[in-house]
């Protein structure tokens, strides 16, 4: 029996879902606005949509973890996130969880 | 772009309205700054075809701004276990209340007849609809006002859960005996039903009696007997016997503990279905039936009627015996078992 295509893709999801987190943090240790990170993230393999993307920007601001500025560039006013000191901790605690999980699948597989 | 202002204008509709403002010029800076690249990139304005393509790819304008709402669950995975453990225990004494106060007011109740049972018993699932209503609605709050002001509200579940201790686990349930079958969660709940449906009967058939004695109602209505008040009052004890069990069932059921032998249950029902076959058999002088005229049939049909009422007599008596003896032997059957096991586990 074949198993349906709903269940790879919401395991997949939710294997994304703290990735991507992860990945947003470690890029905002650089100031971005909102599109330049979604094609930086592109340009690292990790494609994300725009209603996945910005709305996480919220949420992680909203956590203490992004800190974030409305300002002019290019004539026009974009918000930039960092990464506040909160996250940077917060990183740091969560790439070394990545790295043990990384690890045990590896030595697994 | 015509396109991405009507479908900003439209993600704004869907938006908590205290940060549409902030949120929209956000996005729209997001949006504007990929279609410029976009643009470059092809080294002309998208034509319409490819902006509306551009746009669907951004996702409905509910799905967009739905992102921008917290995760709302009427009732979320952290709590929804306590809630359930809730509904089931309230659901318990809701009947047990609700089986109690209707008993209580319709045995002071002067006007109270088959027909006023029979409504009281309908008027139950009414009650547990409320009560499961009233649960939800409060924790639909708890999880409403945890989602927005989580410092404020602990969650709830961990104190629940920190009293859990393992010495409170239920003890293992026995195997099924050998030759019978295991009780399963399909045959509790069709034994309730029936349950139900068989009080209901019972509670009709004093206004109906042709559901028992079909055509034969007729004649006995015609005869010049009628059954004694002792009859009714016995009536009344069977019904309270079977809505008391019927409550039981129904508690095992909620508790989960449909499946656990209940002995205890077999019991305590056997010895309270002495109750009305004592009653019957304490009877002064034995009288079950009356004449409806004893002024005009007392010659015709006094020596038949002495006869119903010994022959009544003896057949209540029988029964008492066979239930005493019923209930002799199970008490027994149990303090063996009970001794035995005693035995082994030593």
């Amino acid at each position: 029996m074949t198993l349906p295509e709903s269940t790879f893709e919401n395991l997949r999801l939710e294997l994304r879902r703290g990735c991507l987190t992860l990945a947003v943090l470690a890029q905002l240790r650089r100031e971005h606005y909102g599109y330049t990170l979604r094609k930086d993230l592109a340009d690292h393999g990790l494609v994300i949509d725009e209603s996945t993307l910005y709305p996480l920007l919220r949420r992680l601001e909203a956590q203490g973890l992004l800190s974030s500025e409305w300002r002019e560039e290019d004539k026009r006013n974009k918000r930039f996130y960092k990464l506040s000191a909160d996250g940077e901790a917060l990183l740091g605690q969560l790439l070394q969880e990545w790295q043990t999980i990384n690890a045990a699948i590896t030595s697994i597989l | 772009m015509e396109l991405l202002d009507r479908y900003l204008q439209a993600v704004r509709k869907h938006l908590p309205w205290q940060r549409q403002d902030d949120i929209i010029a956000e996005l729209r800076a997001n949006l504007e700054a990929q279609l410029e690249e976009k643009e470059e990139a092809l080294g002309r304005p998208l034509t319409p075809a490819e902006a509306e393509e551009w746009i669907k790819s951004l996702g409905s304008p509910v799905q967009m701004a739905a992102h921008y709402q917290p995760q709302q669950y009427l009732i979320g995975p952290a709590i929804y276990p306590v809630y359930m453990y809730i509904l089931r225990l309230s659901s318990m004494w809701a009947i047990v209340i609700y089986v109690l106060v209707s008993t209580i007011t319709l045995v002071l109740s002067s006007t109270a007849n088959g027909q006023a049972v029979a409504e009281a018993a309908f008027r139950l699932p009414w009650v547990l609809i409320q009560v499961a209503a009233w649960v939800t609605a409060v924790f639909a709050a708890i999880e409403y006002v945890a989602l927005r002001h989580p410092e404020k509200c602990p969650p709830p579940v961990a104190a629940f859960y920190a009293k859990w201790s393992p010495r409170d686990l239920p003890p293992l349930e026995r195997p099924a005996e050998q030759g019978k079958k295991r009780r399963t969660y399909a045959h509790a709940v069709a034994e309730i039903i029936f349950g139900f449906i068989f009080l209901g009967w019972l509670l009709v058939i004093s206004r109906h009696p042709f559901l028992v004695f079909g055509p034969g109602a007729a004649i006995l209505h015609a005869s010049p007997f009628r059954p004694a008040p002792v009859l009714w009052t016995c009536y009344w004890l069977l019904v309270g016997l079977n809505a008391f069990e019927l409550a039981w069932k129904c508690i095992n059921l909620l508790r989960g503990t449909w499946q656990t032998p209940d002995r205890y249950r077999h019991i305590v029902m056997k010895f309270l279905g002495l109750v009305p076959v004592v009653f019957m058999v304490t009877v002064p002088n034995h009288v079950y039936v009356l004449l409806r005229h004893p002024e005009a049939d007392a010659a015709r049909y006094g020596p038949t009627l002495d006869s119903i009422n010994q022959g009544a007599h003896m057949v209540v008596l029988l029964m008492c015996t066979i239930v005493t003896l019923q209930l002799v032997w199970e008490v027994g059957k149990m303090v063996v078992e009970s001794a035995r096991g005693q035995a082994i586990a030593k």
